[in-house]
């Protein structure tokens, strides 16, 4: 093949439009920037885990007996499941984009990401800091609280005998909760027991199971803290 | 004209080098890999010469902007041949046409080489039935396939030309290799009939 004259047009061009390369710095910063987010989003999956984690240990299984498969179902972390799978995708994304990503399969990359997760998730709920992130966004977010969380609908139905909400008030023999739609309670603790490490003290979250009374009026059988039951 | 001659004794890495300190020196470069990568675009594209230029000059012009990226772990030849290929891909997606094959005549004896097609089916390699046997092919494995045995590049290269796991690479060769001799076979039992 001829093609003499391709070679010198590229070069008057690239006089002729003073073209100069791209700067050695935008390609670092690329580099970087790219395994910036592929190390925050295998955080994240960490954390993401042990809340998944979190959720799964301290979930009321020993309820199954009681209220049936579907309460089991009802009180499986689907947000943190969801936005798990979202950043291990995220993660395949961004480590695909850093320089040699490509050369390793899918189910590699993915792979080494649900280890890592599963590896500092774990740590990070020995460290209970999924338990502190989980406390704060309750606390913190309304949204949280009442779309994510879906342990809060389940223990929203006094009238099947599980109540929760937050400690306002101790009495002798009875608490005054509030529910998540703003309603008190007066419960009966005289014949109730604590299961776990509950603390009943103002300002705790706790969950009730016994039967109402009346309206306002409901009697305690077992008192657990929100987070679990151990 | 600049006289290259001395290009012929540096390696593709000093000649990046050089270029990043005066652009003349990128012209060794660019005549290096002329004609390699024309013949490539041609091939992949089906376009004419000309517009294979067209696009072999933004290739050159795209390769000076980044050269300053070019990761020294690669080899030069995979990181403009992808350059290439990600240029050709783009420009054959613009003219919106399925892009087949171009073969010249040396290209046909690589093909026939490769898959030794002669012996296994008594037939007299026919140019434009591999063309269009080839053309046939999904994508992913008309531009393995190009790669491998006309361009003759290894799987590493390969797997860092089309930023793919080698075991797919690997993968897509031997899966193209099978779908391409199908293809064939029935284009000689079709021209058999007719």
């Amino acid at each position: 093949m001829e093609n003499k004259n391709i070679s010198q047009i590229v070069l008057e061009r690239i006089k002729s439009d003073g073209l100069k390369p791209i700067s050695k710095n935008v390609f670092s910063i690329k580099r970087v920037l790219f395994w910036t987010a592929v190390v925050v989003s295998l955080i994240v999956g960490a954390f993401t885990f042990s809340l998944v984690l979190s959720s799964l240990l301290n979930n009321d299984w020993d309820l199954y007996s009681k209220f049936g498969f579907n309460f089991i179902l009802k009180t499986l972390p689907y947000f943190w499941i969801i936005s798990l799978i979202i950043f291990v995708i995220l993660g395949d994304y961004y480590y695909r984009k850093t320089l040699h990503g490509y050369r390793h399969t899918l189910i590699v990359v993915v792979g080494a990401y649900m280890a890592s997760s599963i590896i500092f998730g774990s740590l990070f709920y020995i460290l209970k800091l999924g338990e502190v992130v989980e406390k704060s966004l309750s606390e913190v977010s309304p949204a949280y609280r009442n779309i994510i969380l879906n342990r809060h609908e389940v223990w929203a139905h006094p009238e099947d005998g599980l109540l929760s909400g937050k400690i306002t008030r101790i009495n002798d023999g009875t608490i005054e909760v509030i529910d998540s739609n703003g309603i008190t309670w007066i419960i009966d603790t005289t014949s109730s027991i604590n299961r776990g490490k509950v603390e009943i003290e103002v300002g705790e979250r706790i969950k009730i199971m016994g039967d109402i009374i009346d309206t306002n009026n409901f009697s305690a059988d077992e008192i657990r803290p929100w987070l679990g039951v151990r | 004209m600049i006289d290259h001659s001395p290009c012929n004794e540096k390696t593709d890495v000093e000649l990046v080098g050089m270029s990043l300190i005066d652009s003349m020196h990128f012209l060794c470069l660019t005549k290096r890999y002329e004609d390699k990568l024309l013949r490539y675009i041609i091939r992949i594209s089906k376009f004419s010469r000309e517009d294979a230029e067209d696009v072999l000059q933004d290739v050159f012009i795209k390769t000076y902007f980044n050269l300053n990226g070019f990761d020294k772990d690669l080899k030069f030849s995979s990181w403009i041949y992808r350059i290439a290929h990600n240029e050709a891909v783009s420009a054959i997606r613009k003219k919106v046409v399925r892009p087949s094959i171009a073969l010249e005549v040396e290209d046909l004896v690589k093909f026939g080489d490769s898959f030794d097609m002669t012996k296994e089916m008594d037939n007299a390699l026919d140019r434009k039935m591999i063309d269009e046997a080839l053309s046939k092919l999904d994508e992913k494995y008309r531009e393995v396939l190009v790669l491998r045995f006309l361009d003759e590049k290894d799987y590493v290269e390969i797997a860092d030309i089309l930023k793919k796991p080698i075991s797919t690479v690997g993968n897509l060769i031997l899966r193209g290799k099978k779908l391409f001799k199908e293809e064939y076979e029935k284009l000689v039992v079709d021209k058999g009939r007719n």
